[in-house]
């Protein structure tokens, strides 16, 4: 009964997720495409949290729809534009063609070559299809040690990309400072 | 029956193409950032369902690299729009063809 | 009628997590809705108060005056009978979605608020939080964040210059000092070890700081609460940071092109939100629900040969209960005297506190006592 309600909230989310991304593409209005947007990462959130990613599912919340979004936002008002004129032209059958050989291509890999490595992967942990690691079930779902699971895995097995990751966000901190900078008079003449 | 992470990844895999399609038939820069990050949300997505379907946690954690690097990816993108917006007073893809010949 | 008590016992036994998880909610919803116009009132008179005013003294109930505690009633009769009305040139559907936002999103946060400690009914530990995930107190971050969207969206749906302006600067406020905020959290989370509000409290009642100040948090990290405490007005838009509405040169900011009752939803999200906060700090600081030097658990086997050992329990996450609101009290008050006695800043005058003062203050903060818990945890 419990297994059932969160698969009918999953799929319910999933899918809501997905439509909704298909109406933010549609959107005319900047806000109304951000809003829209959030909503999708809410419902991610949600998903996240029936997975049993707590930490993941909070933190969806606060960075995505809490801060990303929100400079996403700042910067549409900022500009104040006015809503675009949808244009779905300039695109060939050709390139239709493509687009849908592509797609299927990707369902090919996604369903055939990723199912078969994934089960590789698995049967290399001594794992069967469809089965959870007892080692890592134990990890994994301990009930409370999401946070804990996750910051030890990030700060031992992951120390150096965490290093790079924070060196990049320090890099885009002074280069967006600097890109968005006003220019003063003197340096525009320069320039 | 498919399991809930088995789904997570399908789901994962419709969000992205709809973001695909997003950042292709949008002229407008504004919008085909927003569209990418439906892109980086269903990697994520597919990164949490995998870290449940081996049990293990990695994958929650490279989602938060990924959330990092979106997040640098917004102020680097979003500072060029308003740079952008500042010039040329248009923030349309096609627009930007002062180095077509 | 035996057979039906009979019943309803039976059901409530086998049914007890979710009767209690709702119970739960609907009181922490009780709370939360009481929050609004009982602050309107304390507002109202406090600022008559300092003005040297009489403020709103003549509204009462059944022929009591009681101090015009009947105003917060007259003042919500008057808002739901007034024109509903959207402008003409707004964006219809965000126009109304906007203060629901911040509304829905304060009642939310109130839920990860633990009222008191665990009771036990018929055999059954009931813990009094009624939301209790793993990422702890990180749940009241996430529906504070997605509360400014109501601000935000109020401003742009207004389609008004002056709300626009009012929506552009609650969000850059609320990004700037959203960091600070967390923050200040961060070393509380490495002192105690937890994200969990109830294990914090409990870290912080048993045992003694050099013996004599109970073991708050407000005594290992003093910092971390001013700072806090600070960035707490700015991320609910009260003055002196509430330049989102700034009547003097916004007219009213994001709240102008409101009215009636959509206007005093705005109010009842901002206060649920101040509540929240005040909540937290005082779950964070100030030991929450304990008493000082009597922890519940000690008051527990005080009060046990009085009442048998279930209804101590009761009466002792009463006590909680009442201890916790007294201190947010003390926060909502402070809200109040801050707002009548400090002037607003001006623009850059915020984002530098914020920027330039806040941030590396807590920067510091942070490493140093990262530095001392390391210490201390060696040795």
């Amino acid at each position: 009964m419990q297994m059932d309600l969160n698969f009918i909230a999953f799929v319910m989310m999933g899918l809501a997720a997905t439509i909704l991304s298909g109406v933010m593409i549609t959107r005319r209005w900047p806000v109304s495409a951000a809003m829209v947007l959030i909503a999708v990462m809410t419902l991610l959130a949600g998903m996240f949290g029936l997975l049993e990613a707590h930490f993941a599912a909070v933190a969806q919340i606060i960075v995505y729809a809490g801060a990303i979004m929100v400079v996403f936002v700042f910067v549409m008002m900022l500009l104040n534009l006015p809503p675009e004129e949808l244009r779905f032209g300039g695109i060939t059958w050709g390139e239709m063609v493509l687009i849908g050989v592509g797609i299927l291509a990707a369902v090919f890999l996604g369903t055939q070559v990723g199912q078969g490595l994934l089960t590789q992967g698995l049967e290399s942990m001594g794992v069967a299809p469809g089965q959870t690691p007892a080692h890592a079930r134990s990890l994994y779902f301990a009930p409370g040690e999401n946070v804990k699971n996750v910051a030890s895995t990030m700060f031992v097995d992951y120390l150096w990309a965490f290093e790079l990751v924070s060196f990049l966000i320090l890099a885009a901190v002074i280069g967006s400072i600097v890109i968005a900078k006003k220019r003063s008079a003197d340096n525009a003449n320069a320039a | 029956m498919l399991t809930l992470p088995e789904l997570g990844l399908y789901f994962s895999f419709l969000l992205f193409l709809v973001g695909l399609a997003g950042v292709m038939f949008r002229k407008n820069i504004l919008f085909m950032m927003l569209s990418v990050e439906i892109l980086l949300n269903a990697a994520n997505l597919a990164f949490v369902s995998a870290s449940r379907i081996t049990g293990t946690i990695d994958g929650q954690v490279v989602m938060f690299f990924v959330m990092a690097v979106a997040a640098c990816e917004a102020a680097v993108g979003l500072a060029l729009i308003i740079a952008l917006y500042r010039t040329k007073a248009s923030i349309e893809a096609d627009d930007l063809k002062a180095l077509r010949g | 009628m035996e057979g039906t008590v009979g019943v309803v016992t039976q059901f409530l036994d086998s049914n007890i997590g979710v009767v209690a998880t709702l119970g739960k909610i609907a009181l922490a919803l009780a709370i939360a809705l009481q929050v609004a116009p009982i602050m309107v009132w304390v507002e109202r008179r406090q600022a008559a108060f300092i003005q040297r005013r009489i403020g709103p003294n003549r509204v009462g109930l059944f022929g009591f005056k009681l101090f015009g505690l009947g105003q917060p009633l007259a003042d919500t009769i008057k808002l739901l009978f007034k024109e509903d009305f959207v402008p003409k040139q707004a964006n219809k559907f965000f126009y109304i979605l906007a203060p629901i936002v911040p509304a829905v999103m304060g009642l939310l946060a109130i839920q990860g608020i633990p009222l008191a400690k665990e009771i036990v009914v018929g055999g059954h530990t009931i813990n009094m939080q009624p939301v209790s995930l793993n990422a702890g107190f990180l749940y009241l971050f996430a529906m504070s964040a997605l509360g400014v969207y109501g601000v935000a969206l109020a401003g742009w749906a207004s389609n008004n210059k002056y709300a626009l302006l009012g929506g552009l600067r609650a969000s850059a406020q609320m990004i700037s000092y959203e960091i600070a905020m967390g923050l200040a959290l961060l070393p509380m989370v490495f002192i105690y070890g937890t994200l969990d509000l109830q294990a914090m409290i409990a870290a912080q009642s048993d045992s003694l700081l050099f013996g004599v100040l109970p073991n708050w948090g407000i005594f290992l990290s003093p910092i971390s609460f001013v700072i806090f405490v600070i960035t707490m007005f700015a991320e609910t838009n009260r003055l002196p940071f509430d330049l989102a509405e700034g009547e003097a040169e916004l007219v009213a900011g994001f709240l102008v092109e409101y009215g009636s009752m959509r206007w005093s939803l705005f109010f009842l999200g901002e206060y649920a939100m101040m509540f929240t906060l005040s909540a937290l700090t005082t779950c964070v600081f100030l030991g929450g629900y304990e008493l000082p030097w009597l922890s519940q658990s000690e008051l527990v086997a005080l009060l046990t040969p009085v009442f048998s050992a279930e209804p101590a329990t009761w009466v002792a996450s009463l006590i909680g209960l009442v201890v916790l609101l007294t201190k947010t009290a003390i926060f909502m008050f402070l809200f109040v005297q801050a707002r009548f006695t400090l002037p607003r800043f001006r623009y850059d005058q915020l984002m530098r506190v914020g920027w330039v003062y806040l941030l590396p203050l807590a920067l510091v903060n942070l490493v140093v006592l990262a530095l001392i818990v390391g210490i201390m945890r060696l040795t």
